[in-house]
């Protein structure tokens, strides 16, 4: 009759844990004499082992446990090449690394634990793979295949003229469920409006069709898409935008004859009512300053011509002033210009 | 029974090329291509020289290379010491291949703070506080070709620890396109020339 045999083999952990001492270190403390030995441990099963003539089928090979060697750090040369120890990423391991390591928070009047079994050695990731003579090597194999920046485009300015356009994208690296990041798509395209082949016309009507998307400081155009669900084509999309841009902002349409001067982007002085008025209102005056290029028809108290006028400096001082507070808005300096420039009109 | 063995012998090799230049792997990366923009700047080819892979692995393409004015690279992480040591792989990285840097700092770090009840049921007036802080270092490079920058970027990117997150942002420069340089109509200010407009109104 076959007796059963109750042979197993248990893994046995032993973790011995330190004295806990402090609030709320004790994960820290239990580490200080913990160790991480998992090891079959077969010596204490000969009891149900049975009898002498159970061999073959049911026999449990005693396999005598073998002692840890010494660390492979006793036997390690100065001057060996490390990065044949760590070639690649890999976990602390104390047995490899001979360097007298301490890490943890230490147990009062303590010091912090050991590299042995050490798991905050462990969690933390390491730079061991990548010693300056490592990150050598590797640059050295990898110069091949990089190329040199073009010798004619050191300086912003020529990057301005040669190519002007930029466009600006992102990309995204983290570890997660998905190596997408849906913010990877956004692309922006800026490009100086002066570096584009565009006249009056078509610089105004460009302006009115762009709108927010120019900054007036920089004359940088921007056009930021993300409408379609890759970079490639949102590039694509951005470049098509600006030619059809460009495209249309040569183009006249039949009604833009019908602008008035209200359609306009900006104020412009000459041919204004404020122009009509102030010509009126130096007519009136009619004092002709001397030295003022006045014609032979021109007799006394009558009103220089409109030229005369408009080329006094009084009247350009005034002109600028009016433009700048209608195109810039109102504040304390344009007004105070304003009024100056009216009092020295005015002669007051 | 003669293919298992070769398929090993295969794998053998492969292992062999592999662990000797841990990051390249065998795929040929499609490099060194010369930049024809215009007259004003020279074409660069590298070949490559003597290297541990059994073939060269450099092909060189007539496709211009596209141009960086400037590569920009954020690491975020939670734990400050790592992305130190990150910052001087990555600066010496740079230095070795070449590429000029530009600034390297250290915006300041994020940290989330959570407020929440110690109890699954009533005492309010107990609760517990979570943070997490993100630690950041950019670093900027300038004037990189695209070949620079993909190697560049993936050499740094596979060598990413755990935990560290990054973004790349990258302003590449590109001349205006030939079909800009012009306006397409024949005309600029002819009021008689067709727009698409007027056909869709009609």
């Amino acid at each position: 009759m076959v007796g059963t045999s109750r042979l197993f083999a248990r893994l046995q952990v032993s973790v011995s844990v330190g004295r806990i001492n402090g609030p709320g270190f004790g994960q820290y403390a239990s580490l200080n004499r913990a160790t991480y030995a998992t090891a079959l441990s077969t010596s204490n099963f000969t009891g149900n082992k049975g009898g002498p003539d159970r061999g073959g089928r049911g026999a449990f090979v005693r396999r005598p446990r073998r002692e840890p060697g010494e660390p492979r750090t006793e036997k390690m040369d100065s001057q060996q090449d490390w990065s044949a120890v760590y070639p690649s990423a890999a976990s602390f391991r104390p047995g490899s690394v001979p360097l007298p390591v301490r890490m943890g928070y230490p147990v009062k009047g303590g010091v912090p634990s050991e590299k042995r079994g050490n798991l905050e050695l462990i969690k933390i990731p390491n730079f061991l793979h990548l010693t300056p003579a490592a990150i050598k090597k590797h640059c050295e194999a990898l110069k091949p295949f990089c190329t040199e920046w073009p010798a004619g485009l050191d300086s912003d300015g020529d990057l301005d003229k040669h190519l002007p356009i930029r466009i600006e994208t992102t990309d995204y690296v983290s570890a997660g469920p998905s190596v997408r990041n849906p913010a990877a798509r956004v692309v922006t395209l800026r490009v100086r409006l002066s570096s584009l082949n565009l006249d009056e016309h078509a610089r105004e009507k460009m302006l009115k069709l762009l709108g927010d998307r120019y900054c007036k400081d920089t004359d940088i155009l921007t056009i930021t898409t993300d409408s379609c669900p890759l970079k490639q084509q949102n590039t694509d999309y951005a470049m098509y935008l600006l030619t059809v841009l460009y495209h249309e902002a040569w183009k006249t349409e039949a009604w833009e004859s019908e602008m008035t001067r209200a359609d306009r982007r900006e104020y412009i002085w000459e041919d204004s009512a404020s122009q009509h008025n102030v010509l009126d209102t130096l007519a009136r005056m009619a004092t002709p300053v001397p030295g003022e290029g006045v014609g032979e028809g021109v007799g006394e108290g009558e009103a220089p011509p409109r030229e005369v006028l408009l080329a006094r400096p009084e009247v350009q001082q005034y002109r600028d002033s009016v433009t700048r507070l209608k195109n810039e808005g109102e504040s304390e300096g344009a007004t105070l210009r304003y009024r100056e420039a009216v009092k020295k009109l005015l002669s007051l | 029974m003669a293919a298992p063995v070769r398929f090993t012998r295969i794998v053998c090799a492969m292992a062999r090329i592999s662990s000797g230049i841990p990051l390249l792997g065998l795929r040929s990366l499609n490099a060194c291509r010369g930049h024809r923009s215009s007259q004003t700047l020279r074409a660069s080819f590298h070949r490559a020289s003597s290297l541990a892979l059994t073939s060269s692995q450099i092909t060189v393409t007539d496709e211009p290379d596209t141009l960086f004015q400037k590569v920009s690279v954020l690491v975020k992480g939670h734990d400050r010491s790592v992305l130190d040591s990150y910052e001087f792989f990555a600066t010496m990285a740079a230095k070795e291949l070449g590429i000029t840097l530009g600034n390297v700092f250290e915006p300041p770090k994020d940290v989330l703070r959570l407020t929440l009840l110690k109890s699954i049921h009533i005492f309010k007036k107990h609760r517990v506080q979570y943070e997490m802080r993100t630690h950041y270092r950019c670093l900027e490079l300038f004037r990189l070709t695209g070949s620079t920058a993909q190697v560049y970027l993936e050499y740094i990117q596979r060598n990413l620890p755990e935990g560290v997150a990054m973004e790349v942002s990258k302003i590449a420069v590109a001349k205006v396109p030939e079909h800009i340089l012009q306006p397409m109509w024949e005309e600029p200010t002819a009021d008689n020339a067709p727009s698409p407009t007027a056909d869709l109104k009609g």
